[in-house]
């Protein structure tokens, strides 16, 4: 006699679609699409992109080989010539971050944490597959303790050797070693050989990503805004994951209709709208909460210091002799000298940067993120208050994690703080 | 992001603009090459510019030479007896170092990284090591840190060997000091066909020790600018006299440390190894003494104004991010 049990009906899965994940992507993505005017009509290429890769999870489709990075210091143009692709792991989804609590103490970075709850779950948003390979520079703690537990989730792991400073020869020399074992890995990975052609080509793609990137950077020098900080950070956020020559085509339209805004003198906020340098930990999709805060409380974010967005993208590559060895100490020297990191032990150069693109962005005050439990940007949080004190620039320092739970009393603070700035503006005109 | 109103304004910035975005390399390759045929084929022209050049464009190629080099005069004159020096013939070497330093104060450096026929030789070579794809060697920071005072003690030595020689304390045959040590004496003469400089003078101990020594440095030449760009500028005399008298010099290199990421990029392509050029935001007079003003810093740096080359204080050749650009994305094509 069969029994009745059997013909329970069982538990239809959810469609990724419809699951709390998607909704969580959904809702951020109709905030920036829908309750700001004037988005630029060539931002819908993002939006469609994010609306199928987070909320419809569609596949992400790559070529050949596909290496996972966790951090902007993995040498991309080394993945693209040996015929693989790089595809940048850091996530900013609160439900993986709640899903990663379980690899890392409570008061951890939710980057770390959604990273490691990411590559934990069965089905991987974005729809990437199983990295082939995922090589993890040894920066801060949190990601250097992930190296394991990422291997542990049965992954192939490269702990790329990324040294602890950056002035004296023998880190630069330290890391150049590092950099050529990379590329070793690689080969014995794809079974394909490092030429001349192969890096020189991979130089060119992400070259011409980052021409793109620096002239979109450079139309947001423009005041008043053409085009609004979370844009700015879809449009980079797009490009860990994203085709790069796809992207960059995309790119090149955005700045070709910002090109034409400027002449018809478009303006995307008011006049007198203070203008925001954002810095600190990334704001990476779907966590765009600052970010979006600040602009929907009437400021705009015109330039950033993070590395999800500038610090990716912006320096370039020189190289004096186009021979594979020099080329790939280029590389190596571009990912180590300009980087502004806080896991350094000195932070000169980031103060010095956050202090040039203030003046260069005409910026009237700074908002820096941090998240609980990065301690590098928690700890230099009062050098870098000291330097802005000294500079008489506002500084609001705002730690958050990827929880929704802060939006209320973060908003409270944000307005505030942009008031300030408007009357600080007014008081000076 | 600002747009000049009035067109001749426009037409300077056009001009500029030319300018900064110019393929660097290609334009400093034949400027040294018109320089190396000028320098050492003008004299069949009857170009003479006198003894006082801050170059090696070198006395012993007799026939070719549009000009001699400064040190082989004043080692001259330097060895003639102690006494004759406090008496007119003294005022002659002051004199011959004023016209020295007029010359000099015109380029600078830049003598040695645009029109020294030498430091072209080896350009050339390095060209060649790396069109074989040979890869180029380096030093360390403590080997540089050392090696870099050579070039003091060379200096030091070709002032107080002469000095020894019209004392009477050091053989004639050692006069002059630095010219038989000197690679341009035995590898520019060839140039137009004259080998005599090989040869190896048994006439004396001491010449022949001085005459075999300059063989041997010829041969480290010709094998470490292969090996090493720019081998010899690091030890050359020259290069450290410019440097103490490189004070009210006309052209300059100029750094802007606010604008600096320190990227590294200009220290990436200099020849010299120069760690200050990207790591130094504070200076402003970036020129060191082993800077050869060859400018490869200011043609690969990508942030706007950042390194600039000025003459009498106007900015001629300036970093700019889309002179970068151009000159980066050629290379990425067609680079060598």
């Amino acid at each position: 006699m069969e029994n009745k049990l059997h013909k329970v009906i069982p538990i239809q899965p959810v469609p990724y679609s419809r699951s709390r994940q998607a909704g969580e992507s959904q809702t951020v993505l109709d905030h920036i699409v829908n309750d700001f005017p004037d988005n630029p009509a060539a931002m819908q290429y993002f939006y469609d992109l994010f609306q199928k890769v987070y909320c419809l999870g569609e596949d992400v489709p790559h070529e050949g080989l596909l290496v996972g990075t966790t951090c902007i210091q993995a040498p991309e143009e080394l993945i693209y010539a040996f015929g693989a692709t790089p595809m940048r792991l850091c996530n900013g989804s609160y439900h993986y971050d709640q899903r990663g609590g379980d690899f890392m103490p409570a008061k951890s970075c939710s980057l770390v944490k959604a990273t490691l709850g990411m590559l934990s779950s069965d089905n991987i948003i974005p729809k990437i597959g199983k990295p082939d390979l995922i090589v993890n520079p040894t920066t801060c703690d949190q990601k250097k303790k992930s190296s394991a537990m990422i291997e542990g989730l049965g992954y192939a792991v490269f702990d790329l050797e990324f040294p602890n400073t950056k002035e004296s020869e023998a880190s630069r020399e330290y890391w150049q070693r590092s950099v050529r074992e990379f590329a070793v890995r690689l080969r014995e990975l794809t079974g394909r050989k490092l030429t001349r052609k192969n890096l020189k080509d991979a130089i060119r793609k992400i070259s011409r990503a980052q021409v793109a990137f620096r002239k979109l950077h450079n139309f947001r020098r423009i005041s008043p805004s053409l085009i609004l900080g979370k844009d700015a950070f879809l449009v980079t956020n797009a490009y860990f994951f994203d085709n790069i020559e796809r992207w960059t085509e995309a790119v090149e339209k955005l700045n070709e209709e910002l090109a034409q805004r400027e002449l018809d003198g478009f303006k995307a906020v008011q006049s007198k709208a203070p203008r925001v340098l954002f810095t600190g930990s990334p704001p990476i999709f779907p966590n765009l909460k600052l970010p979006l805060l600040i602009e929907e409380s009437g400021g705009v974010v015109v330039a950033d210091e993070t590395c999800s967005s500038n610090r990716m993208l912006y320096d370039m590559t020189a190289v004096d002799e186009w021979r594979v060895n020099d080329m790939v100490d280029s590389l190596a020297d571009k990912y180590l000298k300009p980087c502004s990191c806080p896991i350094f032990t000195r932070n000169e150069d980031r103060r010095r940067r956050l202090l040039d693109l203030v003046k260069e962005f005409k910026a009237d005050g700074v908002v820096y993120q941090a998240f609980a439990g990065c301690q590098v940007y928690e700890m230099e949080y009062r050098s870098v208050a000291e330097e802005f004190n000294r500079a008489g620039i506002p500084m609001l320092y705002i730690e958050t994690d990827y929880s929704p739970d802060d939006k209320g009393q973060m908003s409270t603070r944000i307005e505030a703080f942009l008031e300030s700035l408007k009357n600080k503006k007014k008081r000076q005109a | 992001m600002t747009r000049s109103k009035t067109p001749g304004k426009t037409r300077l910035q056009g001009g500029r603009d030319a300018v900064n975005q110019v393929d660097f390399n290609r334009f400093r390759f034949w400027f040294q090459l018109v320089a190396f045929v000028l320098f050492v084929y003008g004299g069949y022209l009857a170009i003479d510019l006198g003894t006082h050049l801050p170059f090696f464009s070198c006395g012993y190629n007799k026939e070719g030479r549009a000009g001699v080099c400064y040190l082989l005069p004043l080692q001259h004159q330097l060895g003639r007896p102690l006494a004759m020096l406090f008496t007119a013939a003294g005022l002659a070497i002051l004199t011959g170092f004023l016209l020295f330093a007029l010359w000099f104060i015109v380029l600078n450096k830049g003598w040695c990284g645009f029109v020294c026929p030498l430091g072209t030789i080896q350009d050339w070579i390095t060209a060649l090591r790396r069109s074989l794809g040979v890869r180029y060697s380096k030093y360390t920071q403590g080997q540089f840190k050392q090696l870099t005072k050579i070039k003091y003690i060379l200096l030091a030595l070709m002032i107080l060997i002469p000095l020894g020689v019209g004392g009477g304390i050091f053989s004639r045959d050692m006069s002059p000091p630095f010219c038989l040590i000197c690679p341009a004496r035995m590898i520019l003469p060839i140039f137009t066909g004259d080998f005599s400089q090989f040869t190896v003078d048994f006439s004396s101990m001491t010449a022949l020790v001085m005459t075999v020594f300059g063989m041997a440095v010829t041969g480290l030449f010709l094998v470490g600018s292969f090996v090493k760009k720019r081998f010899f500028c690091f030890f050359c005399p020259m290069s450290a006299l410019h440097y103490l008298i490189s004070k009210p010099a006309l052209l300059k290199l100029k750094k802007d440390g606010d604008k600096c990421t320190r990227c590294g990029d200009c220290y990436r392509v200099c020849d010299m190894e120069i760690k200050e050029i990207a790591d130094d935001v504070k200076t402003v007079d970036i020129m060191t003494d082993d800077c050869t003003l060859c400018l490869k810093c200011v043609a690969s740096c990508p942030e706007p104004g950042a390194l600039k080359a000025t003459f009498c204080g106007i900015p001629i050749f300036e970093a700019t991010e889309a002179g970068f650009i151009k000159r980066m994305s050629k290379g990425c094509h067609d680079g060598k």
